[in-house]
Parts: structure tokens; C-alpha cells; sequence
């Protein structure tokens, strides 16, 4: 029944331009994610995640010299949430928990876009290398892919940044090095797909080049699982920076949800629930949300669902 | 591979020139991916196109007819054999073009494939699919683009409210129309149709075929039709080619092979599929036993001689036939334990007990073995549990000239071939 | 063709299908309003383009529909199964065609509306079914003969036992085992001594029924083909595999959904001439359908056409392509090139399929028909008889009275 007329397209004239009708599928897709009320409440939360990261120094005023370093009121320690000034409590060492709240959410924010930006790049084109070359530089490349594979994430991530030294940055950098092989997996198994698709083949019979082939047919038609991995991802890279920081992989002291959660842990067992558990709450909520949309986006931009 | 003779045209006319081409596939096996055989899509096909006419390249699936289409419009290189394109007067091999006369050369040869959906990139706009060409050659300026493309689009029989439409947005005959569209932009003189009409209905498949007529009217083009439907080639083209596992069996004038097939496998496809006005249907129809060997283990002699109603002791009876043979007969392949081959002709056939070599031996003199092959045989020794088995070597069977530029490769001539299909 | 005693009876009658589709843009009537009769021992032949809904009419004899997005908007599919032969209870005679069933006084069954256990006895006994792609049909991880006791475990339990030489009346392990609902424990019960011997027996009989109904299908060597899976058969052969299965339990209908399609036609023409030797012999009424139209003349007694959810024209295959009365069915039929055919002369039939959401009143083929006039716009055709056994949905035929009648004299381009 997909037979199509004209009369399905008395919203389209004559006047209609590319621009337009592109604007017309973008908007469908937007549509079929807002229609997903999961989504709707992953998307807000991102928003308001966003909102805290971008507006953090108008909410708590930044500390000094060092933004990203725990202020730390000696005067006040171990307040339980609702003392004046310490809206959510302070830790034993007197950091404020509302300060490390909102703060970071900035860490967190840098640390997945970092992440899942270099490796999003990375993957996408050693994936495509390996896919479009084939032969002995795909076999050598996907060997690579499948050492990384073969040890889990958490643990390689730990031993790369043991062995780097405890800081923020080297934390980045072992999530990096562990993650862009999914990228790569998918990038290559999707290039490999579409090739064969006949439109490749009709692209080639015109005679275009093969950059163009690639950019104007392979790659669009081959981020769709990208997109939706990087958006699981932005999710799961603050679960498991958060973890190597809470075993000390980060520098001590910074604002990072994870140190926080380490920084507050001691007192659970004398009652001081707070320090540990509303940086852990930000955690989960980041990560759920993250997984909330990317599962939505993927729904919405299957191609069954789309157009039909 | 001595060249096989090609179908009568006059040079001068001749656009483009297929000679012995060959593709081999690798087959890999094992953990070092060692070449442990080659199957042989395409193995030695010569034919010529002549400017403006359409050549209709017909056979069952696998007989390697996509596959030469595919060489032809240069998407696959052949592993064997040259394709010539005609360039401004002089005949010149396609793999060895240099930059202008490639450019040139992919100009002028386009193609349309089966199926329409996969053909059109799912996210370009029709405006994006029929301009590639134009902007590729930088034929057309952006402000020109658009009327350009809406020419384009009204010679297919669409128009300018189909351009900012996505491709999903249209039937499948609509599709094709986009596809045909696509390849006449950069005005080439020939286009290979891969079985452009298969997937569509008979009435939407009639509206395209006309078009593609008038368009070949227009245009003078030269089409090579691939397809599997015999009353659409008949209906099309002007000179027929017959593949079968790799081999041209038969080539000629499309009317003339349709009045008297030379080859019973031409024979065989034409009595599978009556016309539709035609009124002894439903009597007269007949098909054909087996199934298509493996192209990688192509028969000796003819290769249609496993299949073929009309077999004769020299058609290439070889050892696998008997194999073969063995493995549908009721509990005897099961006793098979080994094959020695001397050549494809000669081997011993190794049994597991004595009684069962005895069957094979007593088997194959009776009446369930065709009486060709019984003939063909030369040595059936029973040693023990062991059976020597000899038949006469055949040469392959080579495509001969026939009367009136026809081409058939069977080793009957066509009256006793006519006389044995009554 | 068929017997004139015979002719009389039905094996289906469908009344007023209705299948409607829920999708995005509205309902869509995939099937509105189809009537005809299939009769005793006839093959019928319901032939249309791609989205007319030949296919869906086909599946929901046996309710093979997805409901949702499926709507069994009306309509009644009665069957009437064969009972036991009159002249010889059973036995097996010249009058049954040695089946010892022949077509009864029984009362029919409406197969939209009984439940899905009878359901479940009807399909693959009573109703078996043909499909385009025997790969998709057959389960890869199964071996032919596997699948091929399904059928016999299923449906045939009593002629198992008694072949086996076991008591009608076995109960027990043994008996479950024959009728396919084992329980739990009971393959460690037939593993040992006395049910060993009886399961052993079991699946002699089972293998003899299996290869005896391979063999039918003119599969070489059936024996050894019950060991192979079916990705490990070429597309001839796993569609005869496919028709033994469905022919088995010597089913009253079957239904063929363009089996041949994805075959080549040296080999369609093999299998056509297996479909129509098995139901002769076995006096099998068969509903073929298929999108080709030389074929459906080479098989069938009697032709359906259908257009956009509806039948057009029915007849006779010698009436219907003698002397075809609809504008669609002249149209398929000359847009179909042969050896007379002029180049580029196709006949072609403008337009496309028209939408089937929410349809208007008027005849469906309006728009695309060269004789179409105002009063094909305001009212519906429905399906009247021209002559005995010959029916057509089209004004030409069947004048409303009015002035501006269609006529194929005058042809409006």
C-alpha cells in the first residue's frame, strides 16, 4: 500500500525549495522524538543539566583561584544540608556540596564532550578507512579494534589511567583510547553495508569522484547508529569517569561529582548521608537522561519508521 | 582461450566491442585465505553493440549476465578478454583510458539497475539524484540546474512538482522514470538496462518499456538489455544473446532465434514460457530437470549437457556426471568413498564394500542412466571394491557460425535439433 | 476441465471480505467487499497487480493476517471440509480418487470466526499453503525430514500409531510423542525399554510417511534429502519440499501464493506441472495466486481479477481470456508483449493505483480507464453475471440507464 499520488502532497507546491522540504524531514524527525514522552523527560533533564553548567558561575559564585577546585569553608564542616549558606550540607573536609553540585555538572560537560568528540572523530574514520580500503588494512585495523574489545572497558580505562598519573586529563584520555573502537566497529560494518547499495554503484556509473561518493553517499546514510552510540555514550563517560576519579584517578580536591561521592563516603557510616549521595544522584540523572534520548533517537530516526 | 567468432557487423558502426571477457571470482578457503578455485561468472563472451540498436543479453539467474553488465558499464574489471568503446571513430579498451577519454567513455555509457529503490540515494532529493551528473561535468550552472533537471524530468514523463520529493515518495515505476532520468542527463550513446523491468507490475512495466523506445527513437541510443523475461527481449531488442553458466550458447537476429532456436537451451527457455495470446498453452510446456552446476566446476563438452532433453555421446559425459547421477540414486552415494581422478574423464570410483561397486557397475548399464552417457562410456572395470570408469574426451563445444549471421554452440545442427524437441 | 456432478459443490465460498489496514494516513480498505466461490477439485486463479490484495485474501482463509495493523473489517470464509467418501466410507475409491474424503453434506465453518485451537486443526490439514519464498518458509535450523514429521505428528497420529503397529488406543508417552505435546519427562520414558521399541517403531513409520511423501514431489533420492537443511537446496527443490509439506495430509484447498516467482522459468515450469499433476490426482481444490498472467491461463479452470481490494471480473479461464469485459483485465492483458506486439506499442494503462484510504463511491478503475465516462465517477460496479459463471464489475456491461453509459465502441481518447 505505498503506492503514492499526487494527492498525498497537497501540502508540497510547486514552490517548494530543497531548503524547505529538508527543514520539513528535519522537523518530522524532531517530531517523532518529542513524541516519545521518555525522551520528552530525557531531553529535559538535559536541558536543565545544561542550563546548571552554563549559568554555574551566576548561580554559586565562582571560587578563586581556581573555578574547578572545591572552596573549602574550614569554619563549617560536616553541616548537614539546610545550614545557612550550605544549601546541601558540607563534607568533612568543609567543601560545599551544593558548589560541587553545579560545578560539576561544567566537569562532567567537558569531560563527555571531550570523550565522545575526539573518539566520534577518530572512530568514524578509521572505521571508514577500514571499510572502504578492505583488504589487508581492514584485517590489521579490526585486529586492533578486537584487542581493545577483548578487555573490559572500566578495567583498561583503570590501567591506562594508572599508569598515566592521577589527574582530570589523563582520565579524558584513557576514556578516549578505550572507546573510539565502538566507533570504529559500527562506522566500518556501516560502510561496508551501504557500498553495496546500488546508489554507490550508480554514483560511480556518472563517474563522480570517490571523496564525493563518500560524502555525499556513504557517510550520511552511515552516522544514524553513530549519532545515536555518541549520545549513549555523553551518558556513560561521566559513569565511568566518575568511577576512576571515585577510586582516585583524578586529582584530589577538584569539583567532579565522582571525587565528591569519595570525599563523602567516609561519613555515610556515622549518618552524613548527604555528601555523597546528591553528586551520586547527579550522576545517575546525567547518565539516564543521555540513554533516555539516544534510545528515543533511535526510534525516531529508524528508516522503517521514516516517511512511510 | 582461443577467440570465439563473433556475431557479422560492419566496424564502422560499432559502438562498442565485447571480446572474450572473462570475470573470475576468487574462492577463499582456510584460515590463510588461499585461492582454492575461481568461479566463473562470466568465461569468454564476445559480442558487439552498434549504435542505436538494442542487444538483448538473456539466461537464468547465475549464468553471468548482471555480472557482464557490469563489465561492460565499467563498474567491474574483467579479469580476462577487453571491452573497446567506440571514441571518435577508433575502437579503444576502457580499462586503458586515460583521464579525457575516460571521462568521455563515462559519459557516454550509463546504466540503470533492477531495483529502483536501491538505486537512488534515500536522502537526495530528486533535484540532487537527475543534477549529479550536470554538476559533476560542471554542466549546468546552479540558477540553470533546476530547468535543466526539469527537462529532464518531462522527457521521463514526470514533472517540475516531483523535484523536492524524496524517493520513498514515489511508486516504483515513478522510480525508474527518476533512474531513466538520471542516466540520459549526460546525453550518453549507450545505457545497460539491468533487468530494468523485473520488479514492476505488467502495466507500469509496459508504460517504461515504451519509454524507453521513444527515448531510443529520440536519442539514437544503444541499449543493453539484461534480463531473464524472453517476451520482453523479443518485445525490445534487435539482436538476442543466450548465456548459460558463464557461455554464450546461442547469439543472433532476435526474430530469427524466435522463429527456429539452434540451442535446446534457447529451445528450453522459450517452451517454459508460453505467450500469453499463444493457444496451445498449457499443453506444450516444459521445463528442465536439475539444477544449474557449479561455475566453478563448469561441465567438459557443452555445459548445458546435464539439463539437455536432446544429449549426445559427444557432448562432454565426464566423471562428475556420474557422480552426480550417484547422488540422487537411492542408497548408493552413501557407499561412496572416494573419487581418484586421473583427468575429468577418467577416475576411479572407490566404494566402501564390494556389493556396492557391483550395483554401480550392474546400475549404470540400466535403463535409469541417460543412453547418451551409457554411449559415451569407453572403460567400466569392476576391480574389487573399486570402479574404473573412462569416458571419450571431448574438447569443449566452441560457438560456430550458422546460416544468416547466427551463432549456436551444440553439436546438433538446428534440423536435428527442431526434429528432436517434436 | 472439471466434472460436471462435482462442479456443483463448493469447497469455500467467500462472502464480502472485508481487510482493512490501520496505518498513518487512515484506514486503508486493502480488501473491500470480495466474493467468490472456489470449487470442489477446480483451481482458481486470482491474478492482479502488486497492493490489490490478492494476497491478503489468500492469507486470511487461514488468519494469517497481523491484527493490529489488520482489520477483519466483514465478510464470512466458509469452508466446507471433505468428510468421509459416501460410496465407500473411507476405503478409497474411483469416486474420491482413492482419498476415501470427497465433499459432503458437512455444514461449512467460517474460518473468521471459529477459534484459533480449530483453527489450528484446519491449517496444514484441512487448508495448506504455498509461499513465494520456500527459504523463508522452512526453519533453517531444522532438517527437511524434521519438519516434514511435523506435519505427520500434527495431523496424522492415528494413521502414525497404525503404521507402527501399535494399538489405536496408546496412551502415554508414546502417544504424546505421536501427537507432538510432549511433557516434561517423557524423553526420558521413551529412552528406555518397553517405550524404546515403541518410539523406534514410531519413527520408522514416521520416516516411511516422510520419504513416501517426498516422493511424490519427484525429489530424487528422498531418503537423503531428509537429512540435508534446507539452505543446502536449490530454490526448485526446497518449493517442492515446501508443496510435499503442504500436500501431506492431503489437504481439501490449497493455496498457492505465486510459487514460482522468485524461480526461473525453466524451473517454474517444472513445478507448475507438479502442482497441476498432484491436484488432479488428488482432486485438490487450489487457490493460485499470482501476478502472472500466461501462467494463471496454463493453470487454472477458473480466472478471478482483482483491482485495487476488489474483484473485477471472474470467469471461466477460456471466458475470461477469450472474451475479456473489463477495461482492466483488456489493459493487463495487452500490456503483456508478444510476438505481434509492435515496438514501443505497448499498450500501456495510464496512471497509478489509485489510494485505498478511505475510497471514494465510484469505480475504482475511474481515472485510468480509456472508456470511462460521468457515470463511472457517481456510482460503484458491482460484480454481475454476463453469462453463466461469468461475472464483471463495470458499467459497460451492466448500464445504469443513464445517457452517458461507457461503451468499448466509444473510446473517450
Amino acid at each position: 500500500m505505498s503506492e503514492i499520488t499526487d494527492s498525498n502532497f497537497e501540502k508540497a507546491s510547486v514552490r517548494d525549495t530543497a531548503f524547505r522540504v529538508r527543514m520539513r524531514r528535519f522537523f518530522g524527525v524532531l517530531q517523532r522524538l518529542t513524541s516519545n514522552p521518555t525522551t520528552v523527560v530525557g531531553l529535559v533533564l538535559i536541558a536543565l543539566m545544561l542550563a546548571m553548567a552554563i549559568f554555574a558561575p551566576w548561580i554559586t559564585e565562582a571560587n578563586t583561584p581556581d573555578a574547578y577546585q572545591m572552596p573549602r569553608d574550614w569554619g563549617a564542616v560536616r553541616k548537614p544540608p539546610g545550614t545557612p549558606g550550605h544549601w546541601l550540607g558540607t563534607t568533612n573536609e568543609g567543601g560545599d556540596v551544593f558548589y560541587g553540585v553545579i560545578w560539576g555538572s561544567r566537569t562532567s560537560l567537558q569531560l563527555s564532550l571531550y570523550v565522545v568528540g575526539s573518539t566520534m572523530v577518530i572512530g568514524t574514520i578509521i572505521g571508514s578507512v577500514a571499510g572502504l580500503v578492505g583488504g589487508w588494512v581492514d584485517e590489521v585495523l579490526m585486529r586492533i579494534v578486537d584487542v581493545f574489545l577483548s578487555i573490559p572497558e572500566l578495567i583498561f580505562a583503570l590501567a591506562i589511567a594508572a599508569v598515566l598519573g592521577p589527574s582530570f586529563t589523563n582520565i579524558i584520555i584513557a576514556l578516549a583510547m578505550v572507546i573510539w573502537v565502538k566507533y570504529a566497529r559500527i562506522m566500518r560494518a556501516q560502510v561496508i553495508q551501504i557500498k553495496q547499495n546500488d546508489y554507490v554503484d550508480a554514483a560511480r556509473v556518472i563517474g563522480d569522484s570517490k571523496l564525493n561518493i563518500y560524502l555525499k553517499d556513504i557517510l550520511p546514510n552511515a552516522v544514524t547508529p553513530v549519532t545515536v552510540q555518541a549520545t549513549l555514550d555523553m551518558g556513560n563517560v561521566v559513569l565511568i569517569g566518575a568511577t576512576l576519579s571515585f577510586i582516585g584517578l583524578s586529582e584530589a580536591g577538584i569539583a567532579e561529582w565522582g571525587v565528591l561521592v569519595s570525599e563523602g563516603q567516609a561519613g555515610i557510616a556515622s549518618g552524613r548521608w548527604w555528601a555523597s549521595t546528591f553528586p551520586g544522584l547527579m550522576i545517575f540523572l546525567w547518565a539516564l537522561a543521555f540513554n533516555l534520548v539516544g534510545d528515543g533517537l533511535r526510534d525516531a530516526l529508524d528508516p522503517r519508521t521514516e516517511g512511510r | 582461450m582461443n577467440s570465439a567468432p563473433k556475431p557479422e557487423s560492419a566496424t564502422s558502426e560499432v559502438l562498442l566491442s565485447i571480446s572474450d571477457v572473462q570475470k573470475y571470482y576468487p574462492i577463499r578457503e582456510g584460515a590463510l585465505q588461499r585461492v582454492a578455485g575461481h568461479v566463473r561468472a562470466v568465461d569468454g563472451v564476445s559480442f558487439d553493440i552498434r549504435r542505436g540498436e538494442t542487444v538483448g543479453l538473456v539466461g537464468e539467474s547465475g549464468c553471468g549476465k548482471t555480472t557482464l553488465g557490469r563489465v561492460v558499464s565499467g563498474l567491474t574489471d574483467a579479469t580476462g578478454g577487453a571491452v573497446h568503446y567506440n571514441l571518435d571513430g577508433t575502437l579503444s579498451q576502457i580499462d586503458h583510458l586515460q583521464d579525457l577519454q575516460a571521462r568521455q567513455f563515462r559519459r557516454n555509457c550509463q546504466m540503470v539497475f533492477q531495483d529502483s529503490f536501491a538505486s537512488l540515494n534515500p536522502r537526495h532529493l530528486v533535484l540532487d539524484i537527475v543534477g549529479r551528473p550536470l554538476r559533476v561535468y560542471n554542466e549546468a550552472s546552479s540558477g540553470d540546474l533546476v530547468e535543466r533537471v526539469v527537462e529532464l524530468l518531462e522527457q521521463v514523463g514526470l514533472g517540475r512538482q516531483h523535484l523536492y520529493r524524496y524517493p520513498h515518495q514515489f511508486s516504483g515505476g515513478q522510480r525508474q522514470r527518476i533512474s531513466i532520468a538520471r542516466a540520459l542527463a549526460l546525453n550518453p550513446e549507450i545505457i545497460v538496462l539491468d533487468e530494468p523491468t523485473s520488479a514492476l507490475d505488467v502495466s507500469v512495466q509496459a508504460q517504461i518499456l515504451n519509454l524507453l523506445n521513444d527515448l531510443q527513437a529520440e536519442r539514437n541510443l544503444a541499449y543493453l538489455f539484461v534480463t531473464h523475461d524472453l517476451s520482453v527481449v523479443r518485445h525490445m531488442a534487435d539482436r538476442l544473446v543466450v548465456m548459460y553458466l558463464g557461455k554464450v550458447c546461442e547469439a543472433g537476429e532476435t526474430q530469427s532465434i524466435f522463429a527456429a532456436p539452434h540451442h535446446p537451451y534457447t529451445r528450453a527457455l522459450m517452451a517454459a514460457k508460453p505467450d500469453l495470446d499463444d493457444d496451445r498453452a498449457g499443453e506444450n510446456v516444459k521445463g528442465l530437470d536439475g539444477i544449474v552446476p557449479d561455475p566453478a566446476r563448469p561441465p567438459q563438452g557443452c555445459r548445458f549437457h546435464t539439463r539437455c532433453e536432446m544429449a549426445t555421446p559427444v557432448c562432454g559425459w565426464e566423471v562428475d556426471d556420474v557422480v552426480r547421477w550417484l547422488e540422487d540414486e537411492p542408497g548408493m552415494f552413501e557407499h561412496l568413498s572416494g573419487v581418484e581422478r586421473q583427468s575429468e574423464f577418467n577416475a576411479e570410483l572407490a566404494f566402501d564394500s564390494e556389493e556396492a561397486a557391483a550395483k554401480l557397475s550392474m546400475a549404470i548399464r540400466s535403463e535409469s542412466v541417460p543412453a547418451a552417457m551409457k554411449s559415451a562410456l569407453k572403460r567400466l572395470k569392476l576391480d574389487g571394491h573399486k570402479v574404473d570408469i573412462e569416458f571419450e574426451a571431448v574438447d569443449e563445444v566452441q560457438l560456430t557460425a550458422r546460416d544468416g549471421g547466427r551463432l549456436a554452440s551444440c553439436v546438433l545442427d538446428p534440423d536435428e535439433v527442431a526434429a528432436k524437441s517434436q | 476441465m472439471l466434472d460436471a456432478t462435482q462442479a456443483s459443490e463448493n469447497v469455500a465460498s467467500v462472502r464480502d471480505l472485508k481487510v482493512h489496514f490501520q496505518s498513518k494516513r487512515g484506514v486503508v480498505h486493502a480488501v473491500d467487499g470480495v466474493s467468490f466461490d472456489i470449487q470442489d477439485g477446480e483451481t482458481l486463479g486470482l491474478v492482479g497487480e502488486t497492493g490489490c490484495g490478492k494476497s491478503v485474501t489468500g492469507r486470511s482463509f487461514l488468519r494469517l493476517l497481523p491484527v493490529p495493523p489488520g482489520i477483519l473489517a466483514g465478510g464470512a470464509v466458509s469452508f466446507r471440509p471433505h468428510g468421509p467418501c459416501t460410496a465407500c466410507e473411507g476405503a478409497g475409491c474411483e469416486a474420491c480418487a482413492k482419498t476415501g474424503r470427497r465433499a459432503s453434506g458437512d455444514q461449512p465453518v467460517d474460518l473468521l470466526s471459529i477459534s484459533l485451537q480449530d483453527m489450528r486443526r484446519i491449517r496444514g490439514d484441512r487448508i495448506a499453503m504455498i509461499f513465494q519464498d520456500p527459504g523463508k518458509a522452512l526453519n533453517p535450523t531444522l532438517t527437511i525430514g524434521a519438519q516434514m514429521s511435523e506435519v505427520f505428528l500434527q495431523h496424522r497420529t492415528a494413521e502414525l500409531l497404525d503404521r507402527a503397529g501399535l494399538p489405536p488406543d496408546t496412551a502415554g508417552a508414546v502417544r504424546r510423542f505421536a501427537a507432538q505435546e510432549p511433557r516434561f519427562g517423557d524423553g526420558l520414558i521413551l529412552k528406555f525399554p518397553p517405550k524404546r521399541g515403541q518410539r523406534a517403531k514410531l519413527q520408522v513409520a514416521l520416516n516411511q510417511m516422510v520419504t513416501e511423501a517426498l516422493a511424490e514431489t519427484q525429489v530424487p533420492n528422498p531418503a537423503k534429502l531428509m537429512d540435508r537443511f534446507p539452505h543446502e537446496l536449490s530454490g526448485g527443490m526446497r518449493q517442492r519440499v515446501m508443496i510435499a509439506q503442504a500436500l501431506a495430509c492431503n489437504p481439501d484447498l490449497l493455496i498457492a501464493d505465486e510459487p514460482t516467482t522468485a524461480l526461473d522459468v525453466t524451473v517454474e515450469a517444472r513445478i507448475l506441472e507438479l502442482i497441476r499433476a498432484l491436484q488432479q490426482r488428488r482432486k485438490t481444490s487450489v487457490l493460485y495466486i499470482s501476478h502472472d498472467l500466461s501462467l494463471v491461463r496454463r493453470i487454472c479452470d477458473r480466472v478471478a481479477v482483482m483491482y485495487a481490494g476488489r474483484i473485477v471480473e471472474i470467469g471461466t479461464t477460456e471466458d475470461v481470456f477469450a472474451n475479456p469485459r473489463h477495461p482492466y483485465t483488456r489493459g493487463l492483458m495487452a500490456a503483456v508483449p508478444t510476438a505481434g506486439t509492435a515496438r514501443g506499442k505497448l499498450a500501456a494503462i495510464r496512471g497509478t493505483v489509485p489510494e485505498l484510504v478511505d475510497p471514494p463511491l465510484e469505480c475504482r478503475f475511474a481515472g485510468r480507464c480509456p472508456y470511462e465516462t460521468a457515470t463511472c465517477r457517481q456510482n460503484d460496479p458491482s460484480l454481475q453475471p454476463v453469462s453463466g459463471g461469468h461475472s464483471v464489475a463495470c458499467f459497460i456491461d451492466h448500464p445504469t440507464g443513464s445517457q452517458d453509459a461507457p461503451s468499448f465502441d466509444r473510446v473517450t481518447e
